[in-house]
């Protein structure tokens, strides 16, 4: 009865959402395809074409349109979210760790910490870059402002992934690893560590992806040289050509590649435990 | 005399004020199986894990092999637990299971390996050693924590309900496994359970507990046949108990004004204070039914010097046992069990009885 109503609703909400999800994705890949150097950020597409993923890699003749500027910008990002994601997964797992006990204050640092995925991110760039500039004095970074910048952010997500991992965790384990007169530090780092992989895996995967596109925060704190969602930005300001979106194209391809290496990652430790299973079945 | 582990007055009290376990005294000879009883909450895990020392000691001594433990780390302890959900480690192979404790104490590998060798033999399951233990029976992986835990040599081998997850019939095999390997080992158990059974069959002494406080420490039987409380003799065993109120000694016994008249008993400790209040507690197992027609004198000849009127209300035969329900005078309904060649055709359904018991056989408890 209420289901001839109620599922077809949902049924359409959820088209609507993935429409959402999906929607711009596909407005820039269909332009991407656009033709080249004439054809511009607009439809109908005139002709289709490879050109603007070409053109980002320096293979087609020169025209008026200069390549973007992204080299450095690429590397630089990379690099800083490759130390994002291992500072902030290391603090995520310690301090996650440290909050399986009740301690003095624990409801407030949580607050603390949480905070830095909640203040406005434009405000927290600029308050680090006045911070940097009028009261320590030091010269604005990618790589000293903008990490601290990006650690604060990403950390709260590492954590919290992290503190729903210990959740489940079953300390018995640790428990027995002790009675067998194994100490803590071993026991983290033979029994507790390999159980809660998994979990640091998904923290690792979400320090590294905020970081990657990370722009309000970086923008005050970042200093001179560009990372690479300020050179993107950068070169709206003048003129939008489809190599932008051919390279939006090429980057979601590459965060999707990424999410396969962590899909492969767990397939694989689950596959292990099947395989192991399989083998007692036959003996 | 120097005990293998021993208890002083341990108490503890959880941070938000409430008491877990009050003045907790007991000493262990090397060997014993101790067996701590009581319903859940009573606070007999709690003191198995503050001996095994995941949990900090409130107040008191805990002494293990003349060693004041009480601010050692659980690693330091001469102490290993069992637990309920067996607690492997799943990302581990069997064998990699028990090596785990030889492996990190640094022992040389040969010398390693020839212990996990033996113990993987003796507990059965060298055919299993290279498979993770995650898909293997409850039976096996109980098996598994137990040579996980045995092949570090403990003093001291500390099992929580180590049991409880298991089905009737391989709680029985194992329950004889595990008396029979402590036998062999030599070394001391502290058993942790909730089933009477389990502690009655398994151990040398028991602890019963209730809501934090030792009830009792005696052995298996005497437990049964001398409870020293209201609550043990509720918890262990079928006991029916008669409140009256102690009148003075007759013959060698104590007299108890009750309901039923003046009964006589056996008092559980020391010689209660005339006109005291107490309960008999009164075994299933030390009553005998006889039919009303019977001649007093006879039965008191015969039976034992107590008796007490009841009305038979329900006599069922399953197999050679017969199922005996009665209502006493005041109303309590009593069942018992006795053979059925004892009862053969003396009693029916509906008719007029008469309990009958020794003095000695029934416990006298001063409340």
């Amino acid at each position: 009865m209420e289901s001839r109503i109620l599922k077809p609703a949902l049924g359409l909400y959820v088209a609507l959402f993935v429409l959402f999800l999906y929607g711009p994705f596909v407005v820039l890949t269909i332009i991407s395809f656009q033709q080249g150097p004439e054809g511009g950020p607009q439809f109908p597409i005139i002709e289709w074409s490879t050109y603007w993923y070409r053109h980002i890699f320096g293979l087609t003749p020169p025209s008026r349109i200069a390549p973007l500027p992204f080299g450095e910008a690429l590397l630089r990002s990379l690099v800083l979210a490759f130390m994002t994601m291992v500072v902030s997964t290391v603090l995520g797992v310690m301090s996650a760790q440290a909050f399986r006990r009740k301690f003095k204050g624990s409801g407030v640092v949580f607050y603390l910490i949480v905070l830095g995925m909640m203040v406005p991110g434009v405000l927290t760039g600029l308050g680090t870059s006045l911070l940097a500039n009028n009261v320590i004095g030091i010269e604005r970074h990618w790589y000293t402002t903008a990490f601290a910048t990006h650690v604060a952010y990403t950390f709260p997500f590492a954590f919290l992934v992290m503190l729903a991992i210990l959740n489940r965790f079953d300390a018995s384990v640790e428990e027995a690893s002790w009675s067998l007169g194994v100490d803590p530090w071993t026991t983290f780092r033979k029994v507790t560590f390999p159980l809660i992989f998994p979990g640091v895996l998904s923290a690792m995967l979400f320090a590294f992806t905020l970081s990657l596109d990370e722009f309000p925060r970086t923008l005050f704190a970042s200093g001179r040289d560009q990372t690479l969602p300020l050179a993107i930005y950068g070169t709206f300001s003048v003129e939008i050509h489809p190599n932008i979106f051919a390279f939006g194209v090429l980057t979601t391809l590459f965060s999707f590649a990424l999410l396969s290496v962590y899909g492969l990652l767990m397939a694989m430790s689950v596959r292990r435990a099947r395989k192991m299973a399989m083998q007692e079945d036959i003996a | 005399m120097a005990y293998d582990l021993q208890l002083s007055h341990i108490g503890k009290v959880y941070d938000n004020g409430t008491p877990a376990v009050i003045d907790f005294n007991l000493d262990v000879d090397k060997g014993e199986f101790i067996a701590f009883l009581g319903p859940s909450g009573c606070g007999k895990t709690t003191t198995l894990r503050m001996i095994a020392g995941f949990e900090s000691i409130t107040s008191g001594d805990l002494l293990i092999r003349g060693r004041r433990v009480n601010d050692l780390q659980p690693e330091k302890r001469p102490t290993s637990m069992i637990f309920q959900n067996y607690a492997l480690f799943p990302h581990l192979t069997v064998r990699q299971n028990v090596m785990f404790g030889l492996e990190v104490k640094g022992l040389p590998a040969a010398e390693a390996n020839r212990k996990v060798d033996r113990i993987l033999d003796k507990l059965g399951l060298s055919d299993v050693a290279d498979i993770r233990p995650t898909r293997l029976s409850g039976g096996q992986r109980q098996r598994i924590a137990l040579a996980r835990s045995l092949v570090v040599e403990p003093d001291i081998l500390l099992l929580d309900e180590p049991l409880g997850a298991l089905d009737a019939n391989l709680r029985k095999s194992i329950q004889n496994e595990l008396k029979l390997l402590q036998r062999d080992l030599g070394i001391t158990f502290v058993f942790v359970t909730h089933a009477q059974s389990e502690a009655l069959a398994l151990s040398d002494r028991i602890v019963v507990m209730n809501a934090g406080r030792v009830e009792q420490i005696s052995p298996p039987r005497e437990l049964y046949t001398r409870p020293q409380s209201i609550f043990v003799a509720r918890f262990i065993g079928a006991n029916t108990l008669i409140s009256g109120s102690v009148r003075g000694t007759q013959g060698g016994h104590l007299a108890v004004e009750t309901a039923f008249g003046t009964l006589l008993a056996e008092p559980s400790a020391g010689m209660p204070a005339a006109g005291a209040a107490a309960s008999i507690v009164l075994p299933a197992e030390a009553m005998h039914v006889l039919p009303a027609t019977m001649p007093e004198a006879e039965i008191r000849a015969s039976h034992g010097a107590n008796l007490v009127p009841c009305r038979i209300t329900r006599l069922q035969l399953v197999g050679h046992i017969l199922q005996i329900g009665m209502v006493l005078p005041n109303g309590e309904a009593v069942t018992l069990e006795g053979h059925a060649d004892k009862y053969r055709d003396t009693l029916s359904a509906g008719s007029e009885a008469v309990v009958a018991w020794n003095p000695s056989d029934a416990t006298l408890i001063v409340q």
